[in-house]
C-alpha cells in the first residue's frame, strides 16, 4: 500500500518514541538510533519487530541489518571495513546514506548508519513495491 | 532481610539525584536456581535495586510522609551484562519529578563502570489511611520500621548527609 | 551443583502452576501470595505487598518458558528488555496472581511478549478477578546474539531438573489416596 514520506516519517517515528523511551521531539530525521536516541542491541529486535506490526511488513533476517559481513576477513580487516565490504554493503544496504561511514569504516562505529531517516527509507522499499 | 536490595548510600542530593550499591553475593540464595552454575543476580532484582534507591530519596524528600513507595510503570528497561557474586552494583537514580503523591525518575546500574541496566520508572507514594483512616497506625509503625532501616543504612555508609 | 537434584528450583520459582499452556501461542501461570514467604516481610514491615518487580519475573518466567518451548528448549532465553510494565493495585496475601501471555514474535534473535496481571481474590466475601497490570517485554536468545558477553556453553537457564518440574507444572494430575 502506497505511503508518501512524510506518513511513513509518523508512523517511525511512533515506534521509535515507544521502543526507546525517548520523547517525540528527540526522534529527529538526522538523529542516530543507538549514539542519538540510546539504542541497544535488544532495541533494534524491537524496532524490527515493531516496524513490522505497524507497517505490516516481513522484516528477513539481514535485509535491515546486514550479516555475515563483519566476520569475513576480505570484508573486514584490522577492525575496518575493506573496499569491497563497502561494495557488497552497498548492495546490500541500497536504502542507506553510507558517506559517514565510508569516510571512516571504522566497524565499531557501524551503528551510526542507522539514523531515523535510514529506517524512513527502508520502510519506503517495502510498502511501495 | 530477605528483600533488602540497597546496602548502602554512596551519595545523596535531596531531591535530585541517590547513587546506592547492592554487593552481590554467593550467599543470595536465589542464586542456586539463577542459574545453576552461572549464579547472576536476576535482571528483576536490578530493577528492584533501582526502585528502592529511588524510593528513599523520596522519603528523604518528604521526610518519610508515606508508609508505602512503589512501582507504578516501568519503561524501557534495557539490560546489559551480567552482575555475577563478587561485584557490586552502584545504581543512579536521578530525579525527573517528586510530587506529592507520585514520583518520576531515569535510573542507570553499573558494575565496574559496565552499563547493566537502564530505565525510567514512575513511583506511587500510598498511606493506607486514604483508603481506609482505620489503618493510620499500620502506616506509622511502617513508617517507623523504614525510617529505623534506613539510620542502619546510614550508619555504614561512608556519607554525612545535610542537616 | 548442575547434575545435583537436591538443588531443585525452588529458591527463584515464582509461578506455582500453569492452567494454560499452547505451544507458540499462549500461556497462564497462577502464583499464590502467602503470608509464609520471607521477602514479604520486608516489604514492607507491618503491611505486606507482593513486590512489583517479583510479578515482574512471575511474568518473566512465565513467558520464558513459552517462548522457550516455542523453539525446543534449544537456545539459552534471557529477559533483555521491558518495555513497559504498568500496575494499578496493591496484591495482598491470600491472593492468586494469574499470569497471562501471549507471543507477538519469535525469531532466531529473540522474542517479543505481551502480558497482563490480574488477581483471584473475594470483595464482599464473593470471588472475584480483578486487573492488576500489564508487562510487555522482550528475550533474547543469547546464543544466537552474543553482544560479547561471556557465557557457559551448557543450557543453564533450560537444564534438566527444570525440564522435569516442567512437566509437573503442566500436568492436571488428580490424585485420589487409596482407602483404607
Amino acid at each position: 500500500m502506497p505511503m508518501t514520506q512524510e506518513e511513513v516519517f509518523a508512523k517511525v517515528k511512533e515506534v521509535l518514541t515507544t521502543a526507546l523511551a525517548v520523547d517525540d521531539d528527540e526522534v529527529t530525521s538526522q538523529a542516530k538510533l543507538s549514539e542519538d536516541l540510546g539504542a541497544e542491541s535488544i532495541d533494534y529486535l524491537d524496532i524490527q519487530f515493531q516496524l513490522e506490526k505497524s507497517f505490516s511488513i516481513k522484516i528477513p533476517k539481514g535485509e535491515l541489518t546486514p550479516e555475515n559481513l563483519f566476520t569475513n576477513p576480505e570484508y573486514v580487516q584490522n577492525g575496518r571495513m575493506t573496499p569491497k565490504g563497502l561494495a557488497e554493503l552497498k548492495t546490500r544496504m541500497p536504502f542507506a546514506d553510507l558517506t559517514g561511514f565510508e569516510a571512516d569504516p571504522d566497524i565499531n562505529k557501524f551503528r551510526d548508519v542507522f539514523t531515523v531517516d535510514t529506517l524512513v527509507k527502508y520502510v519506503m522499499t517495502k510498502v511501495n513495491t | 532481610m530477605k528483600f533488602v536490595l540497597v546496602d548502602q548510600l554512596v551519595s545523596l542530593e535531596p531531591g535530585k539525584r541517590i547513587v546506592m550499591a547492592k554487593n552481590v553475593s554467593m550467599a543470595e540464595e536465589y542464586l542456586a536456581d539463577h542459574f545453576p552454575g552461572f549464579p547472576v543476580l536476576p535482571g528483576v532484582m536490578m530493577l528492584e535495586a533501582a526502585i528502592q534507591a529511588a524510593a528513599w530519596l523520596v522519603r528523604v524528600e518528604s521526610n518519610f510522609a508515606h508508609s508505602l513507595v512503589v512501582l507504578k510503570e516501568a519503561r524501557g528497561v534495557r539490560y546489559g551484562t551480567f552482575v555475577a557474586p563478587g561485584n557490586t552494583l552502584v545504581i543512579t537514580a536521578e530525579a525527573v519529578e517528586i510530587a506529592a503523591g507520585r514520583s518520576d525518575f531515569k535510573i542507570k546500574g553499573a558494575v565496574n563502570g559496565n552499563n547493566a541496566i537502564q530505565a525510567r520508572i514512575e513511583l506511587a507514594h500510598v498511606n493506607l489511611a486514604a483508603t481506609d483512616p482505620a489503618m493510620q497506625p499500620i502506616d506509622r509503625n511502617v513508617i517507623t520500621a523504614l525510617k529505623e532501616r534506613w539510620q542502619t543504612i546510614l550508619q555504614h555508609s561512608p556519607v554525612t548527609l545535610p542537616a | 551443583m548442575v547434575n545435583d537434584h537436591s538443588a531443585l528450583i525452588m529458591r527463584w520459582i515464582w509461578i506455582d502452576k500453569f492452567e494454560k499452556f499452547e505451544v507458540n501461542v499462549a500461556a497462564v501461570a497462577v502464583k499464590n501470595v502467602s503470608l509464609a514467604e520471607d521477602h514479604l516481610h520486608d516489604h514492607f514491615p507491618g503491611f505486606p505487598v507482593m513486590p512489583a518487580s517479583l510479578m515482574i519475573e512471575g511474568m518473566a518466567q512465565t513467558s520464558g518458558i513459552l517462548v522457550g518451548a516455542a523453539r525446543n528448549f534449544k537456545e539459552k532465553v534471557i529477559l533483555a528488555k521491558i518495555g513497559k510494565a504498568t500496575f494499578s493495585r496493591l496484591v495482598r496475601p491470600g491472593e492468586q496472581i494469574v499470569y497471562s501471555a501471549k507471543i507477538v514474535n519469535v525469531n532466531e534473535t529473540g522474542a517479543a511478549i505481551e502480558g497482563t496481571i490480574s488477581v483471584r481474590t473475594t470483595v464482599g466475601g464473593q470471588p472475584t478477578e480483578i486487573s492488576v497490570g500489564t508487562v510487555d517485554m522482550m528475550f533474547s536468545h543469547i546464543d544466537n546474539n552474543m553482544s560479547g558477553m561471556k557465557f557457559p556453553d551448557f543450557n543453564f537457564v533450560f537444564n534438566s531438573q527444570f525440564m522435569e518440574l516442567f512437566e509437573t507444572y503442566r500436568r492436571e494430575l488428580n490424585v485420589q489416596l487409596p482407602t483404607t
